[in-house]
């Protein structure tokens, strides 16, 4: 007994073509009188794998794309007399407006009634704890 | 996956066309809607047009950046951002929820951090505003991917061979980016999409782990004797 005759035994139905080869695995099969199935797996009539053709890289619409974007992206920032590093740096210069935004509750909480303190703090953990608990569920997507 | 009826894709198109159409030239209504609508969107004068063309600028720009990136971490790693896409596609709810319950974990816990002496806290502010972004980058991108496979993913395997570009983790990212970028430049819409997608984004990439599928904690079992 070799190893596919091995294999054959153990799933006998994904190993069917090696049981309409091998003469003693069949007669094993016939003896315990196992039914071998020969029906062939159609990769056709299969649905399609997430991974299948996931790896082509498609520089035509990358490029054009892109292309796409950086003409718009210009256009509009010459229409308006910006230079396009300086609309860059005032889309990520927006974030200053969350940054002092957080200071000022920072500072709002700090000044509060010890209440209000203690109500923040009960809702830091218990948003904390549902963030646990929701991380603890394992992810499904591949197995859906 | 079930494939959605065609005239489903039409109608959503015909549905946005009208709703985009309506955005950029509200209706002459005397009601409070329609004059509320007109003050938000239609500038009143050639300032507030010069002010919204400039935003629109600074969108634009800033979405060449998101395409750089986007190419680049798909390039890097577009088996995490396809598992993180699944994920989002597959549990929609689930990724919602972790997105609304991380972003307030960390507004809460920055605003922790801040309470702290300057020594901790500032390092410790640094560090959370780093992964927050990463993560709103990362998740984003995983949404740009989930996007592009619902309108223009593969369904079929005539369609995998009949293709010639339009397919692949590269395209359906761009595919996806270039939509939501559209819808991103729509006023008042646009950036109620664009922060639901952030939210999808981030609770998708907390409950992949980034797309490597790892449990985030390790679970406890008595040692055998």
């Amino acid at each position: 007994m070799n190893e596919a005759c091995r294999r054959a035994i153990e799933d006998p139905e994904t190993n069917a073509a090696h049981l309409q080869q091998c003469a003693s695995c069949r007669a094993l099969f016939e003896e315990l009188n196992t039914p071998i199935s020969d029906a062939r797996v159609q990769v056709r009539e299969l649905p399609l794998a997430p991974w299948e053709g996931a790896t082509y890289r498609s520089w035509p619409l990358v490029i054009a794309g892109a292309a796409a974007v950086l003409l718009a992206a210009l256009a509009l920032c010459a229409a308006v007399g910006l230079s396009p590093l300086r609309a860059i740096s005032m889309g990520i210069g927006s974030t200053a407006i969350a940054r002092s935004s957080l200071l000022t509750a920072a500072d709002a909480v700090r000044n509060a009634s010890t209440i209000w303190q203690i109500a923040f703090g009960a809702l830091f953990l218990l948003v904390n704890t549902a963030l646990v608990l929701l991380l603890r569920r394992a992810p499904r997507g591949i197995d859906a | 996956m079930r494939r959605p009826p065609r005239i489903l894709l039409f109608l959503a198109i015909a549905a946005a066309s009208v709703i985009t159409a309506t955005l950029a030239a509200p209706p002459a209504s005397s009601s409070v809607v329609g004059d509320a609508r007109r003050v938000l969107l239609t500038p009143a004068s050639f300032t507030d047009a010069a002010a919204m063309m400039q935003r629109t600028a600074v969108v634009a720009s800033l979405l060449f950046v998101w395409m750089i990136a986007a190419v680049a971490l798909t390039l890097i790693s577009g088996r995490e951002i396809r598992y993180s896409s699944i994920e989002v596609r597959t549990s929609p709810l689930h990724c919602l929820a972790l997105g609304l319950v991380a972003v307030t974990s960390f507004v809460l816990t920055a605003i922790v951090f801040s309470w702290l002496t300057s020594v901790i806290g500032i390092p410790l502010l640094v560090a959370l505003a780093v992964f927050a972004m990463l993560t709103k980058i990362y998740g984003t991108i995983a949404v740009f991917h989930a996007v592009g496979t619902i309108v223009a993913g593969l369904r079929t395997r005539e369609q995998l061979s009949q293709r010639r570009w339009l397919r692949g983790d590269l395209a359906m990212v761009i595919i996806g980016l270039l939509i939501l970028g559209a819808i991103r430049l729509v006023p008042v819409i646009g950036p109620i999409v664009w922060g639901l997608a952030s939210i999808f984004g981030v609770g998708t990439a907390l409950a992949t782990k980034f797309g490597r599928r790892e449990p985030w904690f390790l679970a406890w079992r008595p040692a055998e004797l």
